[in-house]
């Protein structure tokens, strides 16, 4: 099961990369509203980097294969046709990083608080998913869901653009100019996984809840 | 002691802070003296306002969640008792992460409110005075 999830987030990772028809690699939540926010009790966050893996040659070849058009003879039976791996649709998890919380996609990209010792190309597991949800249901964590993990890469190690941190008092001659760059990493998504066993909550449960309640009203 | 002229010592200095004002509207992109009385005035606002952010998102937050939790018309839902519950029930998510999802997915928001409180409350009908 391990190697098969590390494979298929190695074939997300290079299928996203190389391939032309990748996502919007933009998340819409995570974009405007990074800001360090209200954060809660103190949780330890167990950050397993583990060994980089290169690129998969055999899945590049095979994923421009697909996009160029059908008229190329069929490849040989070894090489596995690289596909984006199925996800329930609409799926995302609510994970918290650096005492931000994030709402997360797999396949898309976050910026988070720079991860001391993370190098390019480390595989991380962020295991304090506080929320999963699909189009149907939603597995509400209280306060996480267990054995659920995020699967990410790291893609870079930067830093955030420069502000100005500009003090000043008025008419006592005193002004300070400091420049800051915060450090910060961003992080492919690469899969959510382990959330299956815990309970859920669905749209149906709400339709009955809400049958049964207009019965015994009227 | 010898004579010196100033040349272009003090235009240097002050086409950085033109460059910095550019964008600024009229007077305060042209004159030199206004040029770095603005700029002073910019750096100053955008630190405090830095902070001010925090604060402004927060409400925005809270004042979504409000917005959306209310809609529900059903059950009788108000902000206080999604966070009071949210606190009892031990669950960890943020107002941000609320607001977001009540904008974006509002199935999942109203999943986790009914699991969440348990309110006896009859929904509003009566609108006028009691």
């Amino acid at each position: 099961m391990a190697t098969a999830t590390v494979s298929i987030s190695t074939l997300c990772a290079t299928f996203g990369t190389h391939c032309a028809i990748s996502h919007n690699p933009k998340s819409q939540f995570s974009q405007p509203f990074n800001f360090n926010r209200v954060s809660s009790h103190s949780y330890n966050l167990t950050f397993s980097p583990r060994l980089p893996l290169s690129p998969l040659p055999k899945s590049t070849e095979s994923a421009v294969a697909q996009t160029e058009t059908g008229s190329t003879d069929p490849e040989p039976a070894q090489i596995v046709p690289a596909q984006p791996p199925s996800w329930e649709p609409g799926l995302f998890a609510v994970v918290m990083v650096g005492s931000r919380q994030y709402i997360v996609h797999p396949g898309r990209w976050i910026v988070v608080q720079r991860l001391k010792g993370a190098n390019v190309n480390d595989k991380i597991a962020l295991h304090k998913v506080l929320l999963v949800g699909t189009d149907t249901s939603c597995y509400i964590g209280k306060p996480i869901v267990t054995n659920a993990v995020v699967y990410a890469t790291v893609e870079e190690q930067g830093l955030d653009p420069k502000v100005i941190v500009f003090k000043y008092k008025k008419k006592k001659h005193y002004r300070r100019t400091i420049g800051h760059r915060q450090p910060n990493t961003r992080l492919r998504i690469n899969s959510i996984m382990g959330y299956e066993n815990y309970p859920k909550v669905t749209m149906d449960d709400l339709k009955s809840e809400d049958s049964q309640t207009e019965d015994s009203q009227s | 002691m010898n004579r010196i002229k100033r040349g272009y010592i003090a235009r240097k200095r002050r086409t950085k802070i033109r460059l910095f004002t550019s964008s600024f509207r009229g007077a305060h992109s042209r004159l030199t003296r206004t040029i770095t009385q603005q700029k002073i005035k910019a750096l100053v606002s955008a630190h405090r306002d830095r902070d001010r952010k925090k604060r402004d998102f927060r409400g925005l937050w809270i004042s979504r969640i409000n917005a959306v939790i209310r809609e529900n018309p059903k059950v009788y839902y108000i902000y206080s008792n999604v966070i009071y519950n949210i606190y009892t029930r031990q669950l960890l998510l943020n107002r941000k992460i609320v607001a977001q999802i009540a904008i974006l997915k509002e199935n999942c928001i109203f999943m986790i409110a009914n699991d969440i409180i348990k309110t006896k409350n009859p929904p509003r009908r009566y609108f006028g005075k009691v």
